[in-house]
C-alpha cells in the first residue's frame, strides 16, 4: 500500500469516527428487566407491588370482611415511608399498589389523601360554580375500612468496589376502626453490584 | 502526509516520512513551549467578587459559564461548584440535581481507566479525572441534606444522612491510619440534627455519639473542639431515649450541662443557623528543579533553584530545554485564606417579644482538612512525579539521539539542538500539580441551633460581618416543633 492509501484510510477513520452515535436509545417492553445501576428501579416497584398486593389479597381477612358485611371491603393506601439510602420515588410504589388493589376486583379502592384534597376542592368550586342539578353534594365520600401503610428501607454493605444492598418492602394492612393489623406482608430484594476497579 | 506540512522552504527530511517544514516545526515549538504559560483568568476571584456584592446569582452564572473551561476530567468540580453557588444563590432543587450528577459522577469514577492513568504519568496528574478528597466526597452529601431541608423535604434530608452515614463507615473500613480523617464530626453532628428534628431520636443519638468521638479523635489536627451545644443534645435524646448508663456516663463526663426535656422543646420552634465563613484554601504549583550535570546545577543556582509559580515559566522552559540537564518536579501547595471573623451572629426579631439573638460556633474546619487531606496523599504525589520526571527526561534523551541519527551527519546537530529543546522543554513545561479543588467552599463551617417560642420572626444577619442571607430566609413562620434552616454566607 503506498503513503497516499495510508493516508486516505487514516483520514476516512478519523472523519468517520466522528458519525459514531452519542446518543442511542432502543424501545423496550416495560416488563422487560433492566437493571442498569443496582438502584431501585421501575421493575422492583411493579414486581413488589404485584406479588404483595397478591399475597395481601389472598389472605383470610378479606374473606372474614366480605362474609360478616357482605360487601367488599373498602381500602386506602396511606404513607409509604422511604427510609433507605435512595431517593425512591414512593409515588411510583403507591400508583402500582393503587392499580394492582383496584384491578383485583376484590376490595374497593377510595382516592388517597392528596387525591381526596382535589376532589373536595373541586366540589365546593362545584358548589359555587356549576349548575345546582349537576352539583356533587359533600358528606357522601366512603369512608374506607382498612388502610395499607408501609416503609422501604435497605441495608447497605460494601467492600473494594462491591456492594451489596438489602431492600426491605413492609405492608400492613390496618382496621381503621379497631386499629387492629389484619396482615403484614414483607418483601426483600437483594442486589450485588459489583464495580471494576481498573480498565483499558 | 502530515496535517502539520504546508509547501516546505527547507524541508527536514525524516526516516518516518514526514515532512515538516523549519516554520512549522518552530510554531509548533513556540506553541508546546509556550502552552500553559498564558494568564487565565481566575474564576474564583470572579465569584468572591459577586458574593461580595451580595450577587450569588451572579456567582452561580460565573461557573456556569466556565462549564467547558472545567473540562471533561473535573466534571466533579464542577457539579461541586455549581452545587454550592446554586445553594447560596437559594436555588436548592437545581443544587441537588446538579449534586446527584456530581455523586454519580464520583461513583464512575471509582473504575480508573488505566490509557488515562498512563497519559496522567507521561503528562502531569491534571489529566486525571478529578476525584475530591474523601472530605469533600462527604460534603456534598451534606449540601444535599441541607438543601432538603431548607425545601421541607425532610425524609429526602435523612436519605442524605443515611448515605453520609454509609460513605464515612466505607471510608473508615478503607483507611487503617488511627489519626487520618476516617470520620466526620460535623457531618455526624448535622445528621443527628436531622434525625432528631423529624422525630427519630434513637438515630439522633447514635449520630450525636459518633459525632462527639469523631471529634474528639480529630481534635489534634483539626483545631476544632467538641461544640458546647453537643454534649447537651447527648443527654437530652439520652434521657428522652431512657438510656440510664449513657446518660449517667455523659452527666460525669459534662458535669456542668445543663439541659431541657425533650418533650418541653416539642412546644416551642427551631432554628438551625449554618454560616460559610470565609474562604476555602487555594492550590499552588511548588517547583522544584533537579539538576543532572554541574552546569545544570549552576543554571538552576542562577535560577534560585527553588521556584514559585509566580515565575516565568516560559523562560524556565527554554532555558532548562536548551540546558537538557534539569529535572523539574512540580508539587502542589496549600495556600490557605483564613476567615477573620471568629463568630457569626444573626439575630431573630419577633412581631412582640424580645428578639433572641444567636452566635454560631466552628464545626468544621475546611482549611484543616484539606492540608490534612494534602498532606496524607504528599507521599504517594512526590514519589509520582519523581518517576514521571525521570521517564520524560530519559525519553526526551532517547527521541534527541533518535532523531539526531536519522536526520545523518550534516543536518544531525541541529536537528539534534531543536528536537532536544522541543522534548525536554516540553518535559519542563508540562511539569505541573494538579491544584484542584472545591474552591467555592468557606473556609469554616459554623453552626447554632436555639429554640423559640413559635410565630413570626425577622431575620436579621450581623451587618458588621456583611453576611449574605437569602432573600427568602429573611422572614420565618415557625409552629409548635417546625425546624428551620437558615443559611448564611459571610466574607472574611
Amino acid at each position: 500500500m503506498d503513503r497516499g492509501r495510508v493516508g486516505l484510510l487514516v483520514l476516512t477513520v478519523v472523519l468517520l469516527g466522528g458519525c459514531a452515535q452519542e446518543t442511542k436509545v432502543t424501545r423496550v417492553d416495560s416488563e422487560v428487566v433492566t437493571d442498569l445501576s443496582g438502584r431501585w428501579n421501575d421493575t422492583d416497584s411493579r414486581m413488589v407491588a404485584e406479588s404483595m398486593v397478591k399475597e395481601a389479597l389472598g389472605y383470610q381477612w378479606l374473606n372474614n370482611f366480605s362474609s360478616s358485611k357482605h360487601r367488599q371491603p373498602v381500602v386506602v393506601v396511606g404513607t409509604i415511608l422511604n427510609s433507605s439510602h435512595e431517593h425512591i420515588n414512593v409515588n411510583t410504589f403507591v400508583a402500582d399498589l393503587e392499580r394492582e388493589l383496584t384491578n383485583s376486583q376484590k376490595v374497593t379502592f377510595v382516592a388517597g389523601k392528596g387525591d381526596r384534597e382535589e376532589l373536595r376542592t373541586e366540589r365546593k368550586e362545584q358548589a359555587m360554580y356549576a349548575l345546582e342539578e349537576t352539583q356533587k353534594a359533600p358528606g357522601k365520600e366512603i369512608g374506607a375500612d382498612y388502610m395499607m401503610k408501609g416503609s422501604i428501607a435497605t441495608i447497605l454493605d460494601e467492600a473494594e468496589g462491591t456492594k451489596a444492598v438489602f431492600y426491605q418492602v413492609d405492608l400492613q394492612m390496618v382496621d381503621l376502626e379497631s386499629n387492629a393489623k389484619v396482615w403484614f406482608g414483607q418483601k426483600k430484594i437483594k442486589k450485588v453490584v459489583e464495580k471494576k476497579r481498573s480498565i483499558f | 502526509m502530515s496535517l502539520l506540512a504546508s509547501s516546505p522552504t527547507v524541508s527536514v527530511p525524516a526516516r518516518w516520512g514526514i515532512f515538516i517544514s523549519t516554520q512549522s516545526f518552530f510554531a509548533l515549538l513556540a506553541f508546546v513551549l509556550l502552552a500553559g504559560c498564558g494568564p487565565s483568568v481566575n474564576r474564583y476571584a470572579l465569584i468572591e467578587t459577586s458574593l461580595r456584592a451580595h450577587n450569588p446569582k451572579g456567582a452561580d452564572a460565573i461557573v456556569q459559564s466556565a462549564e467547558k473551561e472545567y473540562g471533561d476530567k473535573s466534571r466533579l468540580l464542577y457539579g461541586m461548584d455549581r452545587g454550592m453557588t446554586l445553594h447560596l444563590a437559594g436555588d436548592y432543587q437545581q443544587s441537588n440535581a446538579v449534586l446527584e450528577q456530581a455523586e454519580e459522577e464520583l461513583d464512575r469514577l471509582y473504575t480508573r481507566k488505566i490509557r488515562t492513568e498512563t497519559l496522567a504519568f507521561m503528562t502531569n496528574d491534571t489529566a486525571l479525572p478529578y476525584e475530591g478528597d474523601p472530605y469533600e466526597q462527604v460534603l456534598i452529601n451534606v449540601l444535599k441534606a441541607l438543601n432538603y431541608a431548607v425545601l421541607g423535604q425532610w425524609q429526602d434530608a435523612l436519605v442524605e444522612a443515611r448515605r453520609i452515614d454509609h460513605r464515612l463507615n466505607v471510608l473508615s473500613d478503607r483507611t487503617t491510619e488511627k489519626n487520618a480523617y476516617r470520620d466526620d464530626g460535623f457531618a455526624r453532628y448535622l445528621s443527628g440534627i436531622l434525625y432528631e428534628s423529624t422525630g427519630e431520636v434513637n438515630d439522633a443519638f447514635i449520630a450525636y455519639r459518633k459525632a462527639y468521638e469523631a471529634f474528639e479523635a480529630t481534635r489534634t489536627w483539626s483545631h476544632t473542639p467538641v461544640p458546647s451545644q453537643l454534649p447537651i443534645d447527648l443527654l437530652r435524646t439520652a434521657e428522652a431515649l431512657h438510656f440510664t448508663q449513657e446518660l449517667s456516663g455523659y452527666q460525669s463526663l459534662f458535669p456542668d450541662a445543663r439541659w431541657e426535656a425533650r418533650q418541653a422543646l416539642q412546644e416551642l420552634a427551631q432554628v438551625v443557623v449554618i454560616s460559610y465563613n470565609g474562604r476555602a484554601p487555594r492550590k499552588e504549583d511548588r517547583f522544584l528543579d533537579i539538576p543532572i550535570s554541574l552546569d545544570a546545577l549552576q543554571l538552576v543556582l542562577l535560577n534560585r533553584g527553588f521556584s514559585q509559580s509566580e515565575r516565568n515559566r516560559g523562560v524556565d522552559t527554554v532555558m532548562y530545554g536548551l540546558n537538557g540537564q534539569v529535572v523539574r518536579v512540580a508539587l502542589p501547595r496549600l495556600v490557605p485564606q483564613k476567615t477573620h471573623v471568629p463568630l457569626d451572629r444573626v439575630s431573630l426579631i419577633p412581631d412582640n417579644g424580645t428578639p433572641v439573638t444567636v452566635n454560631t460556633e466552628l464545626v468544621h474546619n475546611v482549611t484543616a482538612l484539606a492540608d490534612k487531606a494534602l498532606s496524607e496523599r504528599m507521599a504517594v504525589i512526590t514519589s509520582k512525579a519523581l518517576a514521571r520526571a525521570a521517564t520524560k527526561h530519559a525519553m526526551a534523551e532517547a527521541t534527541t539521539r533518535g532523531a539526531q541519527q536519522a536526520a545523518g551527519k550534516d543536518a544531525g546537530p541541529w536537528v539534534g539542538l531543536l528536537v532536544g529543546l522541543l522534548t525536554k522543554g516540553w518535559a519542563v513545561a508540562s511539569e505541573e500539580a494538579d491544584k484542584r479543588s472545591w474552591q467555592t467552599l468557606p473556609d469554616e463551617i459554623h453552626l447554632a441551633r436555639v429554640w423559640i417560642p413559635p410565630g413570626h420572626y425577622r431575620v436579621q444577619p450581623s451587618e458588621s460581618h456583611d453576611a449574605l442571607l437569602p432573600e427568602t430566609m429573611r422572614t420565618l413562620f415557625l409552629g409548635p416543633g417546625e425546624t428551620a434552616v437558615l443559611i448564611q454566607r459571610v466574607m472574611p
